[in-house]
């Protein structure tokens, strides 16, 4: 029985899985951080998966774990902080190698992201995820008209970190 | 064009540069223990504890407080030790209860606030240890006062010289400047651990109880 519930698990996290890169890719900045948030939010979600009911979509399931992880359990390793930024070498490349100004802009828009507090992030992550409000304020445990307050001023600070 | 969509029109393509985990990375990542700072709260509390249940029965076995059964103080250390147990007990029933209620699969701010009640029992407990800690202090300095053959001589002696007054100001703040260094201590080392432990999570569960006003 316990195996089979490995078993499930493991094969359910391997096909969702760009589900918690996309987490990690938001909150950390380098290869090893993002390891390291990896592999916490897959023992979270271990932890909590025998109490996972059917009714919920896994894919669901596991933005709120991800998120909590990232947002409130996860402590910084120390080993990530000598190792090499995500942000330079996708800027580096972008500045060599493309020349096309929506890829451009797409990196710059990256970044601008990357500025984000843990809570602006985290919306900014629903949302593009295509989360509707209802969903957003369930897993943030605000209110929906808040949700929706926030968001708008994470545009326009999105907006003010792209143009200052 | 609103620069989020065009960010949501990439995000959602799936060729990203993903790495891709394959089926035994990921079952040797079950396998490895959370180092989340749940689990470090755990340790802290459970030590913090065991730290304050030891000192209070390393106290009972003391020297001095051999010295209390010549006092004939009895009566006043034992509801002092019952009311100890009570309090430990008191208090570990509610950090196991609160503790069980933390769940990740809560929403944000649920599990922040379940998090922090943990952590304030711990708070409860270490406060009503410090309090007990000064109580007694005053309590075995009145003690010493009244029963101790040798302070009640020098009391006699001072009081002939007419430095009572004195002697009385000098014990009094050498036990509350022996009381606040040790308290100090304490803080700055509750400061450290917690404030490194806890810094995100505070800073974040402000943000969210910013969007509620």
């Amino acid at each position: 029985m316990n195996k089979e519930l490995e078993h499930n698990f493991v094969e359910l996290l391997e096909k969702h899985q760009n589900i918690v890169h996309k987490v990690c890719r938001l909150y950390t900045n380098n290869y090893d951080a993002h390891n390291d948030l990896f592999q916490e939010i897959t023992i979270q979600l271990w932890k909590a998966y025998p109490k996972f009911r059917g009714d919920a979509k896994f894919s669901t399931w596991m933005y709120r774990v991800g998120l909590n992880t990232a947002i409130t359990l996860y402590r910084k390793s120390k080993r990530s902080i000598n190792t090499q930024d995500f942000n330079d070498v996708q800027f580096k490349i972008s500045a060599e190698e493309y020349d096309d100004t929506e890829e451009q802009q797409l990196k710059l828009l990256y970044n601008a992201v990357r500025q984000l507090n843990d809570i602006e992030k985290a919306l900014v992550f629903l949302y593009l995820e295509n989360k509707n409000y209802k969903e957003i304020s369930e897993t943030l445990g605000i209110s929906e008209v808040n949700a929706r307050v926030k968001m708008n001023r994470v545009k326009t600070k999105l907006k003010t970190i792209l143009n200052p | 064009m609103d620069e989020l969509e065009l960010l949501k029109k990439d995000w959602q393509k799936d060729n990203k540069d993903y790495p891709k985990l394959s089926y035994n990375d990921i079952y040797k990542m079950i396998l490895k223990k959370s180092s989340s700072i749940v689990k470090w709260i755990f340790i802290i509390s459970i030590l913090e504890f065991v730290l304050w249940s030891a000192i209070s029965f390393a106290l009972k076995d003391a020297d001095f407080n051999k010295k209390f059964q010549e006092y004939n103080a009895e009566n006043i250390m034992i509801p002092f030790m019952i009311l100890g147990y009570i309090v430990i007990a008191y208090f570990l029933y509610k950090f196991f209860m609160n503790y069980r209620t933390i769940s990740v699969t809560d929403n944000a701010k649920v599990l922040m606030e379940n998090i922090l009640k943990t952590r304030r029992t711990v708070k409860q407990y270490v406060a009503v240890n410090l309090g007990f800690m000064i109580v007694s202090a005053f309590v075995v300095l009145s003690i010493q006062f009244n029963r101790d053959e040798e302070i009640i001589s020098i009391i006699e002696k001072s009081s002939a010289n007419g430095e009572l007054f004195k002697f009385y100001a000098i014990s009094i703040i050498t036990t509350l400047l022996v009381l606040a260094v040790l308290i100090g201590v304490l803080l700055l080392f509750y400061y450290l651990i917690y404030g490194i432990l806890l810094k995100r999570l505070n800073k974040n569960y402000k943000e969210l109880k910013k969007l509620e006003v």
